[in-house]
Order: structure tokens, then sequence, then C-alpha cells
């Protein structure tokens, strides 16, 4: 189907029935109960009827999902199906694009994080993200993890805490080595500290950003494409790691790769051109028997 | 043009379809060869059938690797995955019929004296090689609605065995044989019990097609347990 035919569709929608195309062609509904999902656990985000518009793009469409805690969820579908735009609803990236609107509630813990009133640094420390390339600062491997503790003044290292004896070298050091552990990267890089980060292959800078990203302690960590640019081995590092880290932190992760999706996460959600949630459910129930046929043709390559 | 590896992967699951079809057209074939056999005690059609056999396992073992292949090359998910993996399972309970078929050949060798004429092996025979049919065509067609029908009918067949086997026992009472004739029918008897059971178990493997079907085309595991 083209993206002409889908914003046709969209546009034709009548409310929750079967919907035709100016063409005359019947196209699947998308029924509410596909994407009403009784997740396992507590819901540590709950988003309520999500829209996104980009100027006159309308790149999420009442999107309604909730999230359990301490688990892997996995977001999937084409290119611009707006998977990767409500990953950045999650911690208010979007934010910074100026042309961006977010209509509709996150709610982390219970709390709107698009009320009036929200500190965005304090957000984004709760609910930490890593991009697709590894983007380690060019400073050491210590440096690159204890810069977050630093910034949001959890360690004191500066020169008037050194002088007023309030800075905390051993605390930091232990905070550096448990981060570098959590990220399954201590072992590969605890001779080598104070080297510089761009120093390490592609793989090992990713498990540093995620150990940059443990260090300030946050809740829920968003990844989007993690494993994209990395070769098979480190892929198999990273996701082993994303499973590790399901049991503290709840893990959103956006990827192209279906059978990573399978490997890695508890529940998938399938977005779909036009910026849609067509089904969110069991990983296992998505990837051996959807409900939606669209949901069904995408994950078997039967498209185009 | 683009969809070539598509393409090709669809062509391999509908040759997958067929070629299981076709095993089962030979497995069906030994199976009413065998039966034919028993009924007209014609040995040089029972060595053939048991000669067969081999061809059946060989073909069995090729088209288990197409499905292993298609599992490691393609990652197929939903209805593909279950459609390969019900052919998988199926191909197993096929080649299991091609044995039954076998050792129906092999009581078609042995000789015995006729011990009781009650007994319609032939008849029992036919229902449970239609209902391996019934089971194939349905694979074939995906049709979920047949595996169900196919299911229910095995309590047919299952009465006719059992039947059957006391029957067996009864005349073999009745006749209030002594030792030595006990002696002289012993293997004719245990033939004729050994083709019942036989029997018997190639309509579990029909209904076993008939799950892995259901599972396959409606998502349905009601029948696999």
């Amino acid at each position: 189907m083209s993206q002409t035919d889908t914003a046709e569709t969209t546009a034709n929608r009548t409310d929750g029935e079967g919907v035709s195309t100016t063409a005359g062609e019947t196209v699947e509904e998308t029924r509410p109960e596909w994407t009403c999902h009784e997740t396992d656990g507590e819901t540590k985000l709950a988003v309520g009827d999500l829209d996104v518009h980009y100027g006159d793009d309308h790149a999420l469409k009442g999107v309604s999902m909730d999230i359990p805690e301490e688990s892997v969820t996995a977001l999937i579908g084409p290119s611009g199906c707006g998977k990767s735009t409500f990953l950045r609803c999650l911690n208010r990236m979007n934010d910074r694009i100026r042309a961006a609107s977010v209509d509709g509630t996150v709610e982390f813990d219970g709390e709107n994080i698009y009320q009036d009133g929200v500190d965005l640094v304090e957000l984004r420390k709760r609910v930490g993200m890593v991009f697709q390339s590894p983007n380690p600062f060019p400073k050491s491997i210590r440096e690159n993890v204890s810069y977050g503790p630093r910034k949001h003044g959890d360690i004191e290292t500066g020169l008037l805490a050194r002088l007023t004896g309030r800075a905390e070298p051993d605390r930091e050091e232990d905070l550096v080595k448990r981060s570098l552990e959590r990220a399954a990267l201590w072992e590969e890089v605890r001779d080598r500290l104070d080297d510089n980060a761009l120093g390490l292959s592609g793989g090992q800078q990713q498990r540093l950003c995620i150990a940059r990203c443990l260090a300030v302690d946050p809740e829920v960590i968003l990844m989007d494409e993690p494993a994209s640019a990395l070769d098979p081995i480190a892929t198999a590092k990273i996701e082993d790691l994303i499973e590790d880290l399901a049991e503290d932190y709840t893990v959103v992760v956006v990827t192209h790769s279906m059978q990573q999706a399978a490997r890695v996460s508890d529940q998938t959600a399938v977005f779909l051109t036009g910026g849609e949630l067509v089904e969110y459910d069991d990983t296992q129930k998505i990837f051996e028997d959807p409900e939606s046929q669209r949901v069904e043709d995408y994950i078997s390559g039967k498209f185009g | 043009m683009i969809a070539v590896a598509r393409d090709d992967y669809r062509e391999s699951l509908d040759t997958l379809r067929s070629d299981v079809g076709s095993m089962a057209a030979a497995v069906l074939e030994q199976l009413r060869r065998a039966l034919a056999a028993l009924d007209a005690d014609d040995h040089a059609s029972a060595r053939e059938v048991i000669d067969a056999d081999e061809s059946i396992n060989r073909r069995y073992l090729d088209l288990e690797g197409d499905c292993i292949d298609l599992f490691a090359l393609q990652q197929p998910v939903a209805s593909d995955l279950r459609f390969i993996a019900a052919s998988f399972k199926i191909l197993t309970d096929l080649e299991r019929v091609g044995d039954l078929a076998t050792n129906l050949a092999r009581y078609a060798l042995a000789d015995g004296p006729e011990v009781v004429t009650d007994v319609r092996v032939h008849q029992i025979g036919e229902t449970a090689a239609d209902q391996v049919e019934a089971a194939i065509d349905a694979y074939v067609e995906g049709d979920g609605e047949a595996c169900r029908a196919i299911a229910e009918r095995d309590d047919e067949l299952d009465a006719l065995c059992q039947h059957a086997s006391e029957a067996v026992v009864r005349e073999l009472v009745a006749g209030e044989p002594d030792r030595w004739e006990i002696e002289r029918l012993l293997d004719g008897i245990s033939n004729l019990l050994l083709t019942i059971r036989d029997l018997e178990r190639v309509g579990d493997h029909a209904v076993n097609i008939a799950a892995r079907t259901l599972y396959a085309t409606d998502s349905d595991p009601e029948l696999i347990y």
C-alpha cells in the first residue's frame, strides 16, 4: 500500500468500522481491542490518546498504550510509521523540535509528564535514552560514565569540592565500576578507564553509552535502534544486556529488526504507516498469531 | 524485478505444501496396497510395499531438511511459521503411517491359518486410509473445519477397532481350543490383533495431521491437546 492510499484511507475512516478508499477498495479496519493489551505487572508509562503533528504532518494518531515496568517493550514498524516519534514523546525529546506539537497524556508513575511545571532535566534523568549510533563524548571512559552524575550534582569532584573536602573519589570510582559492570563492559575496560572513549569499538561504545545512561540511575531506558550500527556479535551482547536490564529497568526499544524484537521483548507494539498503532500484545502473540492482517503481512514481509 | 527474494520465499511455501501433499499420496498408496495385499494374501505386492518404504523415508528426510532450511533462512513468523511448523510435524506422522503400512505388509507375508472370519479388517483399513486422505486434503486446502470433523470421526474408527479386537478374543474363547490348538493359532491371532492396533494408530496419525493443520490455519491448538 502506498502512503497516498493510507492517507486516503484515514481520511475516509468512520468510527472503528471497515474503511474504503476513494478507489473503492476495502482496507482492514483497526480494532481498538487489538491495541488494548492487558500487561503483566505495574504500569510504568501510560500513554493516552497521543497525537503528534510536525507542522501539517500528522505523525502519531491517537496512540494509547500501557507500558509495564521491568520489562522490554519493542516498537516495530516501517520507516516513517511514528515509532521513533512515539519513543521521543516518552521523555519529551520532541520538545526540542520547534514544529512538533504533542497532544494527549504520558503518565509516568501516574504523573502526566506533559503538564506544566515538569522539570525536564529530572524527567530525562529518570527516563534515559540510548541512540542508534553510539555517541560517547570525546573524553575518557571514566569521564563519560561520571559525566551525568557530576552534571546532576550527585558527585562532587570540582576544585571547590576538593578544597572543602567534599570530593568523593571513592564514590565516583564505585559508580563508574557499577555502571560499567551493569552495562557488561567493565571487564573489557577496567585497565584503561582513562583512555579516550572514541578508541573503543562500536559495540563497546554503545555499551559505554548504556553505562552512561545507567550512571544517573534512571527508571526507564529508551533505546532507538541501539544495535542497528553493530555487527552480529556486538548486537548479541546488546540484546543480552537489554534482557538483563529489564530485571531492574523498564526498557522501551525501537527496532527495525523483527527478529530482534522477537528475541528480546516481552510485548511488541506494531505501528504502521500513517502514525497508527495497529496492534499491541505479548511478543509471542504478535509473532505467532497477530490479529491484524496488515500486521501479519508486515511481519511476514508480504507487502508491496 | 525487486521482489525476487520474497517471491522465491512464497514459492517455496507453495512447494512445501505440494511436496508434503505428494509424499502423503505416496504413503496412502503404500497403505492401500498393503491392505489389498493382506486381503488377497498377495506376497509379491506385500514385498513391494516393504521395499518402497525406503523411498518414503528418503522423501521424509528431504522434506524435513526443506523445513529446517526455511526456518533458518527465512525466519518465518505468524501464519507462515505455523504452516511450516505444522508441516514439519505432519511429515513425521506421514512417515509413521508409511512404517505402519510396511507392518501390514509383513503381516500379509506371515503364513498362518485364517483365524477369525467375523473381523472386517478391510473395512477398518479403508476407514483409516480415508481419514488420512481427508486429513491431508484439509492440509493442502487449508480447511480448518474439515480438521474438526476428522477428529470426531476418529471415535468411530476407535470403536470399530475395539469391537474387532474383542471379537477376536471372543471367538477364540468360544472355540474352546486346547493347548495344541492355541499354539497353532497363536501367530495368526497376534498378527490380527497387531493389524487392528496398527490401523487404529493410522487413524491417530490422521488426527495428528488434522490437529496440526487446524493450528496452521486457525491458530487453534484445540486438537493438539
